[in-house]
């Protein structure tokens, strides 16, 4: 691991084993947001994917009776039929927080009543497609909800695991080395002073014998 | 409140529009293209868009993604198989755990 550039004395001892300490904690909170924003990410998957199947197949089914009623009607007739009604502002859309990432929260209001085309000239499967479509169309919103939901939590997670393996492999043993560094340096400083002083101490005693005689 | 936007080819997301769904049929996937900042603007909670639209214009969307709304949904269109929305949530999951075997195997 990289040794951080800083002067070997007390004062920098002292700043790193501090900054050490709040890594340490960073890295302690930051596991367990990680660990239960999995949590929260796997209990959604294996819901989402029922539903996902679930539209999916819905959807199908509903073009297939549309396609029935375009056979049957003629392509430009449907054309027209469905023509009618505009877009309306039907959604509820706000905000929730989990685990700190803002999700979507999204609640379907009443859907347009499909209609205005003629009865007469249009076969009944078309009511009935459109009946499937109204049907689908709440499962769509809840899973457009969820998949949303899903992908930014498995953004966060991303960040987050970057941020614990950063503090855990490269910010917390770059400062450990350092420390270690910094103290081997002292206490190198410290061997020195003491026989230095040994060594004066030494000669003092040798000359003051010397004196005596 | 917002409205809900569906973007595809016209003999898909056409049954939508009785339903108060603000329908963007496209005759070519690639003209959705020109459609996405009206889309990514914000006035639409929900953007469907089918397969074949959404593989057009997947280099534009990762500026929503990481924004709450609007949700970009993928449904299948009339006549494609299915599936493309199950890949992108599975690309999601695999950048979240490094892998989606995981999931795969309690599927099983």
């Amino acid at each position: 691991m990289t040794k951080m550039r800083v002067n070997p004395n007390r004062m920098e001892l002292l700043k790193l084993k501090r900054r050490g300490d709040v890594a340490k904690r960073g890295h302690k909170l930051l596991k367990d947001k990680f660990d239960e924003l999995l949590k929260e990410f796997i209990a959604r998957i294996s819901a989402n994917r029922k539903l996902r199947a679930e539209v999916e197949g819905r959807l199908i089914g509903a073009y297939g009776l549309l396609a029935v009623a375009r056979a049957e009607a003629g392509k430009a007739n449907l054309t027209q039929a469905l023509l009618s009604g505009a877009p309306a502002e039907m959604l509820e859309a706000s905000e929730r927080r989990v685990m700190s990432v803002r999700v979507p929260e999204f609640v379907l209001g009443t859907l347009s009543e499909p209609g205005g085309y003629s009865l007469a000239t249009m076969p009944a499967v078309l009511d009935g497609a459109l009946d499937a479509l109204a049907e689908v169309v709440p499962m769509m919103i809840e899973l457009a909800e969820r998949e949303k939901a899903i992908e930014l939590l498995a953004a966060e997670i991303e960040r987050t695991r970057r941020r614990v393996n950063a503090l855990e492999y490269v910010l917390m043993p770059s400062i450990a080395e350092t420390i270690k560094d910094i103290q081997m340096k002292l206490d190198e400083a410290e061997r020195g002073n003491l026989t230095r002083l040994m060594k004066v101490k030494d000669i003092i005693a040798a000359q003051e014998a010397a004196g005596e005689r | 409140m917002a409205r809900i936007a569906i973007v595809g080819d016209s003999t898909s997301v056409a049954g939508f529009r009785p339903l108060g769904f603000a329908v963007f049929p496209v005759e070519r996937a690639e003209d959705a293209r020109e459609l996405w900042s009206e889309l990514a603007g914000g006035e639409y909670g929900v953007v469907f868009v089918t397969e074949q639209v959404y593989s057009a214009v997947e280099d534009l969307v990762g500026e929503v993604l990481d924004r709450p709304v609007p949700a970009l949904t993928i449904i299948p269109g009339a006549g494609s198989s299915g599936g493309v929305g199950g890949a992108k949530i599975n690309r999601a999951i695999e950048r979240a755990l490094g892998t989606s075997m995981l999931i795969r195997e309690e599927d099983e």
